[in-house]
């Protein structure tokens, strides 16, 4: 017969001050672990909000971003007859010709340090191919105005991008741009970047190419023929669907998981110890009461799962505990400076299914651990000479 | 000497707990050392940078702005006789990947002759001097680079630039850079390069910065001014930094590890008092009737608080020794070193940092002991035996 939970809970509160000395410490290593992987949640997140499956992002092949690719008009002339690409109501094709250039803009902070952020030219075609992105406030820009809309992310985090504001552009710094609108783009890392018409782009910063194309496919079962179209003889372009394009600048993320779990790792073995020395303490100081409970009945086995209990009730709560600090995290945006485009992009810390998973089990795992050993002690302990001590 | 033996006999009388406190110690202060030491890096890469005395001149607009190579005359014209603004040497960021792997690379394309002058904690022998300016296509690899991709002086190498055109270069490897502050990035020559983009028709005589070595701080206070002034009615304006702000503000935008390793540590220290002071309140907790009985023969409140203070101070001394030692032996003795994770390379332990790791854990046992040893000045005798079983 199993010992009641209450039983647990009331030793627990028997000894005050090692119970919640236990209790923040275990609630302390939760806090950090989902910090730092809410980090890493927050940037595949917004990276794999990006793109469709049915677009395709063509650079030049060699290129490791859209930022260092250059395709020459001419080149993406051979895109027109593309397989399987989708058209609009008008009739023509969604292939989106595309501009990235960058500028520094100070940050909305005490520091004001100015970020990279991306410039995108696009045509009209641009919406039809880039559905997520929606004007969430004012209105497009006109094509052949020196006008622009910008990502909630970047209007939220860097200075003067909200409607009404100007922006200097251009490779002499002279054409002012004005904002006209706010758009979101499902959480994306398009909600980092400020779009404008691409023709004047190109003129303002003296481009004659492109930096990408993007083609929008009438299904994206088609990908993989129209990918080996276009890196074929024809083309001699570098085509990959949006969502692989993305997960490759994900590579931060996977150095900070990996930095994360190593230091983590170290720390909740510490914890481990750290349990397992105030268990010791508690089967030590309960000799007797547990002598008293093997008389009455209890076998070792409900002796053992009682303290293995008491100990994973306690990281519980206290993983409990941890989660809820996350939350005060929870939400908060920052950006990161992508080494291969070398502009930022913005995300939001979210603490994830998958992270409070992993928190509830380092926190069992803590207990469990830390309660195994003095666990066993206690089961064996021996009945009649820790009665007679008394 | 009666109390030494009775500070051993005290902590070897729970051995477990001993060593479980300890474990609890050492662990955080294992993570203390790794994030000091990461961030003690990137402070000496930092320091080293500030030490230079070189100011960095980017394009106005982004760091990904080229600037025409042919500023570097005009940079130089601010001082022809070249007794205050010693060298200036335009570089260019080619990033680069060898074939059939994923692994992105740090190169950069600089100009040639005044590289050596620009960069002297370089120290390159006469030969590697000799090879560099007589071969268009000599590289200097990063030593971490290196031993990751197994290059050696005399290897040629194969690889693909991250800008236009793309198409593999070859190289030869003059020299791993024993003495450079970046253990990571490679240094090509610009010429070689700029050849390489005019043969594919690609817009050539372009860099991404300039690295200009002043005489002293008076100089680099002066042309940090004056370069701006020089092209700010130009097509290409620039923004000129100090070495350490430009490298800074690479840092912090990344992934600012500085910071979230800061507080990283912390916590983990946070995690070794809480470990420690449940331990120091256990003993005493466990030992209340004795410290009664000590108290009863003469001692004073003060002399059962020191004894307190002093097991804290070994428990928590030979968990913070442990903890320090551990790293600073895996990382100064071990083969560990030749691992190939650049993260690993990047790291180096020094001594200093693991005595101050050990005067944290010092601290955690003055911490840890705090309420044990007021609560045994406040001792009353007779409530305490009359607690005895």
């Amino acid at each position: 017969m199993p010992l009641p939970l209450y039983y647990n809970w009331r030793s627990l509160l028997q000894r005050r001050l090692s119970s919640s000395l236990t209790f923040i410490l275990v609630a302390v290593v939760v806090f950090v672990l989902s910090v730092l992987l809410s980090f890493a949640a927050g940037i595949n997140k917004s990276l794999a909000a990006t793109g469709s499956l049915d677009n395709l992002l063509i650079l030049k092949p060699g290129a490791t971003s859209e930022s260092t690719s250059i395709i020459k008009r001419h080149e993406a002339d051979r895109l027109v007859q593309v397989p399987h690409v989708a058209l609009n109501a008008a009739g023509a094709p969604l292939i989106s010709r595309e501009l990235c250039v960058q500028t520094s803009i100070p940050r909305i902070n005490a520091n004001k340090d100015p970020a990279n952020v991306a410039i995108r030219g696009v045509d009209t075609v641009a919406f039809d191919i880039h559905q997520e992105v929606q004007i969430a406030s004012g209105r497009k820009f006109q094509l052949g105005a020196l006008e622009a809309i910008v990502g909630s992310a970047a209007s939220q985090r860097y200075a003067n991008l909200t409607i009404g504001s100007e922006i200097t552009l251009g490779r002499l710094s002279n054409r002012i741009y004005k904002v006209v609108g706010i758009f979101d783009a499902d959480g994306g890392a398009l909600e980092s970047e400020i779009w404008v018409g691409r023709t004047m782009l190109e003129d303002a910063y003296d481009r004659r190419f492109h930096s990408s194309v993007v083609i929008r496919l009438t299904d994206a079962a088609h990908a993989t023929e129209a990918i080996q179209y276009i890196s074929g003889p024809t083309v001699q372009l570098n085509a990959k669907q949006e969502p692989d394009y993305y997960a490759e600048l994900s590579k931060t993320t996977a150095q900070i998981v990996e930095l994360t779990t190593i230091l983590i790792a170290i720390m909740v073995v510490g914890a481990i110890f750290a349990v397992a020395n105030t268990m010791y303490a508690a089967v030590d100081g309960r000799k007797r009461e547990i002598a008293m409970l093997r008389t009455i009945g209890f076998s070792k086995a409900s002796i053992l799962t009682a303290f293995i209990v008491e100990s994973v009730l306690i990281c519980t709560c206290a993983c409990v505990a941890g989660l809820a600090a996350c939350t005060l995290v929870h939400g908060s945006r920052r950006d990161f400076l992508s080494d291969t485009t070398w502009t930022v992009m913005a995300y939001e810390l979210r603490i994830t299914p998958a992270i409070l998973a992993v928190a509830m089990g380092t926190a069992i795992l803590v207990g469990a651990g830390g309660a195994l050993m003095p666990a066993l002690k206690a089961s064996r302990t021996h009945v009649i000479e820790a009665l007679r001590k008394a | 000497m009666l109390r030494l033996v009775y500070l051993y006999r005290n902590l070897t009388r729970n051995n477990m707990r001993t060593a479980l406190t300890c474990a609890a110690v050492a662990l955080p202060i294992v993570i203390y050392v790794l994030s000091t030491a990461v961030i003690d890096g990137l402070d000496r890469f930092l320091d080293n940078a500030a030490k230079q005395l070189r100011l960095v001149v980017s394009h106005r607009a982004s760091i990904i702005n080229p600037l025409p190579s042919g500023y570097r005359s005009k940079i130089e014209s601010l001082d022809p006789e070249r007794t205050r603004l010693r060298s200036v040497c335009g570089m260019g960021w080619i990033g680069g990947r060898i074939e059939n792997d994923s692994r992105l690379l740090s190169t950069l394309a600089v100009q040639a002759d005044t590289f050596p002058a620009t960069f002297p904690e370089f120290k390159l022998t006469p030969e590697e001097l000799a090879a560099w300016h007589r071969d268009r296509q000599a590289i200097i690899v990063g030593r971490a680079t290196a031993s990751q991709f197994g290059w050696k002086v005399g290897d040629r190498i194969s690889i693909i630039p991250s800008l236009p055109p793309y198409t593999p270069m070859e190289f030869h490897v003059i020299s791993t850079a024993p003495h450079a502050a970046d253990p990571v990035t490679n240094f090509c020559r610009l010429d070689y390069f700029d050849e390489v983009r005019k043969e594919a028709d690609v817009p050539t005589d372009i860099v991404s910065f300039f690295f200009v070595k002043c005489a002293d701080k008076e100089a680099l206070d002066h042309f940090g001014g004056a370069i701006d002034e020089l092209f700010a009615h130009s097509p290409d304006q620039t923004r000129t930094q100090d070495e350490k702000a430009f490298m800074t503000e690479f840092i912090t935008q990344q992934f600012d590890l500085p910071t979230n390793l800061t507080i990283l540590a912390a916590v983990t220290i946070f995690v070794a008092v809480m470990a420690a002071a449940n331990t120091m309140s256990m003993n005493f907790r466990d030992r209340i009737n004795e410290l009664a009985v000590l108290r009863s023969i003469g001692f004073s409140g003060l002399a059962l608080a020191g004894l307190i203070l002093c097991e804290s101070l070994l428990l928590c001394g030979l968990g913070g020794l442990i903890g320090a030692g551990i790293p600073f032996v895996a990382f100064n003795f071990t083969s560990l070193k030749e691992l190939t994770v650049p993260v690993i390379q990047a790291i180096i332990v020094e001594p200093n940092v693991c005595v101050e790791a050990f005067l944290v854990a010092l601290a955690v046992g003055v911490v840890a002991a705090v309420w044990p040893a007021i609560a045994a000045t406040r001792l009353t005798v007779v409530a305490a035996l009359r607690n005895l079983e």
